[in-house]
């Protein structure tokens, strides 16, 4: 059995028919050919999955694309260009927040979603906010590092005026 | 941004904007998905698999592909008992995750839905889920035809032992164990293959960190000739080990695609990966120290025992992890007299195979909780009994009781920086204080050496079916005089095309940002070891030096040919060669030597490539060592222990890429803390594996690890160019000991001792327990 699914990602109109059961990061993946989405663990511990669901970072591998019908979506190759993004990317490069770059998206994408909400962070509000991303490879430090190089840079240029408690 | 200094990486690019290519993230056009019915049982008799009806022709299952040889590791010494380890089960199922049979199907999810309706017939058998139960009498037996459960057992006997036993005013008893766990790279294993029609190939594509010996093996498993065989590693997503196996996976879907002539592509879930990828670990140690009064360590005698699971992994073998971990105990102190054994133990359980660190986490975890056991035995501190009983830098280069020859260093100057660094007297004044939330401080340190980059001496010693003695380079210019460089080993995440481009920059003197480097497919790179043995830089650097330089000396010739110059005057810096202030570009002298041989001088043949194959002065391996020291907090009430601070001084000789080393040693110990407190893998006595999920396995996030702070020290090889050591995986050799000495520093007080890795929150609790027990 399929059923029509329809969504927005990254800013274009998609309509599919699809099994109930496929979950949106197959369906990026497979349907719409963004491998910039990573799946690591396909049961919501990594965070290597991680976009954003009208604007919220949710977990691709446990939630059902036809779950979300209508939702706007936005992966990796969506924030192309997009300021924080950029900054966040040229952080990563600068202070050697990647190795095998598996994690990278998922962090990226978790990191923008902390900088759009918060900026006074120090490394353990970092670490923190961080957590619910693995990374096998760099032990975290560059890329804790990485997020506070932008942190500051992004700070400094527009001093962020919310102040959430950490989610 | 030669040797030394912190290029950022280039391959940073694509991975940032999301095109890395990882191996799921092909598009062959027609591919079928494959899942394995694997195994549910860890011991029984296979009667056979019963296929539902609709599903013909989309399940197979080992007779359909019976044209494959078995995995055969065997390796050189007496009485190694002979194994198959046939990439599907045929009678008789060994370890719950073992593969039966591949279901194809359009999607993972309908590969799966097969796998699932169809109906395996077995007869149970006892199940041999540990060690000791594999060695009592009468113990069900995993290969039928073997006398008992042991591959192997080897021994090591240097020294006089009696005597030391004679002499020594103390002996110091301890046994330890380590947990099984898994390497847990963050994109699991894959395999896709498919027939190129046109080139009349198969091409195997693997998430592997050595394509090149995979293609020699396969070609010979399936029977077939290395040139009808490509095997290509894209991007790898981590490796650290599991990858470095031939994975009976990469021979069934290679048969596979063979057989059905369409292109077949397995993407290991994370179960299968907890369960069924090689694992890591699980030693059991016990061991005796002789010393004197003032805790010089006379002799040790030692039993290693490692749970190998029920195969023999290729190369490896079985027998690698306990061989290491007894051949390199004694590690960076100076003991005249070692009796060591190491006994490798056949379970169903997944095959044990290499992973960051192999056996040498496990020999530093039980020399280094000896040297603290010594030092409270005669009531010294133990960081003074630890510096005493190095080797000392005017005994360089030393051969150890084991016969390692360590090529250089100053191990207690290691020592006695990383201790500095964490302050003791501040830790023991905090722990004189007292916390106010009753946690208990302790410190502790541990120190390691580690052979790298070891050639063919090394290698033939060991007695694997391959020997790994050299790496080759081919250096190319682009006749707009860009440089390519095309080497055999496989770059996944240690930044090698930064890396060997920064060799290429030191030798040649052009932009980093101008060489380009080609690894991981074995048509278009000369062939290669790979990686693993933290290897790669100093051999695969050392073949790009020569290639280099051998381009340089032409470079140079043609260059100052076209500058009338004499050729001994010219130089090379920043893409040109230079005669004074006069220079000529290199796109110039590539477009010269590729498409204008009229402008060369006479004799000089055309084009611009050279070809180097690099082998270390002495094939015996370099040695890189550290010290690691931390404090850490343990709860008294829950258990839950906390590692506050961390420290490494390390000498990994001459360092290439600082940014990168130190993120290496970083990225090391985040590891050996999951060894050290979280990362397990139990079984229970019926053979299942107990964790299987993120949920029920840990991995050390973000608020796990602290802030490490890396110290370099930089002693040259003098066996290697540039005096380069390797050290991939020094970082996580040492954090279980490191941790455990604290962990045990910390108990002080309460008496208790921890002896096991990981320590979690209950074993902290039990030794508390037992400790209050026993008072
Ligand atoms: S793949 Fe979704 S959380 Fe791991
Ligand atoms: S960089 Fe490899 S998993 Fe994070």
């Amino acid at each position: 059995m399929k059923v029509p699914v329809s969504l927005t990602v990254n800013g274009e109109r998609v309509a599919a028919e699809i099994e109930p059961r496929t979950h949106l990061g197959d369906f990026l993946r497979d349907h719409l050919r963004l491998t910039a989405t990573h799946l690591g663990c396909e049961h919501g511990v990594c965070g290597a999955c991680t976009v954003l669901v009208n604007g919220e970072p949710v977990r691709a591998c446990i939630t059902l694309a036809v779950s979300i019908d209508g939702a706007e979506v936005k992966t990796l190759e969506g924030l192309q260009g997009e300021a924080l993004m950029e900054t966040l990317k040229a952080a990563f490069h600068e202070k050697h927040g990647l190795q095998c770059g598996f994690c990278t998206p998922g962090m990226l994408i978790s990191a923008w979603d902390l900088l759009k909400r918060r900026r006074d962070l120090d490394e353990r509000a970092v670490r923190v906010a961080m957590s619910g991303n693995l990374c096998r490879c760099t032990g975290y430090q560059g890329i804790v590092r990485s997020i506070m190089a932008a942190a500051e840079k992004v700070g400094a240029a527009a001093p962020s005026t919310i102040k959430e408690p950490l989610r | 941004m030669g040797i030394g200094a912190p290029v950022r990486r280039v391959e940073d690019r694509r991975f940032l904007e999301g095109k890395g290519q990882y191996l799921a993230d092909l598009d062959i056009p027609g591919t079928v998905d494959l899942a394995f019915l694997r195994s549910p049982v860890a011991h029984a008799r296979l009667k056979g698999v019963e296929i539902p009806e609709q599903y013909r022709g989309q399940v197979f299952l080992a007779r359909d592909i019976d044209f494959v040889k078995p995995i055969v590791a065997v390796g050189k010494a007496p009485g190694f008992k002979y194994s198959e380890y046939p990439p599907l089960a045929r009678d008789k199922l060994r370890f719950v995750g073992e593969m039966v049979a591949m279901c194809i199907a359009r999607g993972r999810a309908a590969a799966e839905d097969i796998a699932q309706a169809c109906v395996l017939d077995f007869e149970e058998l006892p199940a041999v889920w540990d060690m000791e139960v594999a060695l009592r009498d009468g113990a069900p037996l995993v290969h039928d035809d073997w006398t008992d459960n042991r591959f192997v057992t080897t021994e090591i006997k240097a020294g006089d032992l009696e005597a030391v036993k004679a002499a020594a005013a103390v002996r110091v008893e301890k046994s330890l164990r380590m947990g099984r766990h898994v390497g847990v790279s963050m994109e699991t294993r894959g395999v896709l293959a498919h027939y190129d029609n046109r080139l009349g190939e198969l091409v195997v594509w693997s998430s592997t960190q050595f394509p090149h010996v995979i293609r020699t093996v396969l070609a010979q498993s399936l029977g077939i000739s290395e040139s009808a065989l490509r095997v290509v590693a894209p991007d790898v997503g981590g490796g650290f080990g599991p990858k470095n196996n031939f994975q009976p996976e990469e021979l069934a879907v290679a048969a596979l695609a063979m057989k059905i002539g369409r292109p077949v592509r397995w993407i290991e879930d994370r179960r299968e990966h907890f369960i069924a990828s090689p694992h890591a670990r699980e030693h059991r140690y016990k061991l005796v120290a002789y010393a004197d009064k003032a805790g010089r360590i006379l002799g040790i005698e030692a039993e290693v025992m490692v749970d190998a699971g029920a195969y023999s992994v290729w190369p490896w073998t079985a027998a690698m992890e306990a061989g290491m971990a007894a051949g390199i105990m004694t590690g960076p102190y100076d003991i005249p007299v070692y009796h060591g054994r190491a006994i490798t133990v056949c379970t169903n359980k997944a095959p044990l195979g290499p992973y960051r660190g192999v056996g040498r986490t496990g020999a530093c975890f039980a020399i280094e909780t000896l040297i603290d056991a010594v030092a409270r035995a005669v009531g010294r501190d133990p960081q003074e009994v630890r510096i005493a009983n190095m080797v000392q830098p005017s005994a360089m280069p030393y051969r150890s009781v084991t016969g390692k020859l360590y090529d250089s260093g100053d191990y207690p100057e290691c020592a006695r920086r990383a201790i500095a660094a964490i302050e003791p007297e501040k830790v023991r004044a905090r722990q004189q204080r007292g916390e106010p939330d009753g946690r208990l401080i302790g410190f502790g340190v541990a120190s390691y050496t580690e052979q790298s980059a070891h050639g063919t001496a090394e290698w033939v010693a060991r007695g694997l079916p391959v020997v790994f003695g050299y790496e080759p380079a081919l250096a190319r210019f682009t006749p707009d005089g860009k440089l390519i460089l095309f080497v055999g080993i496989q770059n996944h995440g240690q930044g090698l095309e930064t890396t060997l481009a920064q060799v290429a920059h030191q030798e040649l003197g052009l932009p980093v940002s101008d060489v380009i480097v080609r690894h991981g497919d074995s048509s278009t790179s000369p062939y290669g070891m790979g990686t693993f043995a933290s290897r790669s830089m100093t051999m695969a650097g050392g073949a790009v030096s020569r290639a280099c330089a051998t381009l340089a000396e032409k470079m140079k010739r043609i260059g100052a040919h076209l500058l009338q110059a004499p050729p001994g005057e010219v130089r090379l810096a920043d893409g040109k060669v230079w005669f004074g202030e006069q220079s000529v570009g290199f796109a110039e002298i590539a477009e010269a030597a590729y498409l204008h041989p009229e402008r060369l001088p006479t004799g000089e043949e055309p084009a611009l490539e050279a070809n180097a194959v690099y082998e270390p002065g002495r094939s015996t391996g370099a040695f890189s060592y550290a010290t690691h020291a931390c404090t850490v907090a343990v709860d008294p009430g829950t258990g839950v222990v906390e590692v506050l601070d961390y420290v490494v001084c390390h000498d990994c000789g001459t360092i290439v890429n600082p940014m990168i080393v130190e993120a290496q040693v970083v990225g090391g110990v985040a590891q050996g803390l999951g060894t050290a407190l979280y990362e397990e893998i139990p079984y229970d006595e019926n053979g299942q594996p107990l964790a299987s999920t993120f949920l029920d396995y840990r991995i050390p996030g973000p608020t796990e690890v602290p802030d490490v702070r890396v110290l370099h020290m930089e002693t040259p090889s003098p066996h290697t160019r540039f005096g380069i050591k390797g050290m991939g995986e020094g970082g996580a050799i040492a954090p279980p000991a490191a941790v455990v000495n604290a962990i045990n520093d910390a108990l002080r007080p309460l008496g208790a001792e921890i002896n096991v890795t990981p320590v979690t929150p209950e074993r902290v609790l039990e030794a508390i327990a037992a400790a209050g027990a026993a008072r």
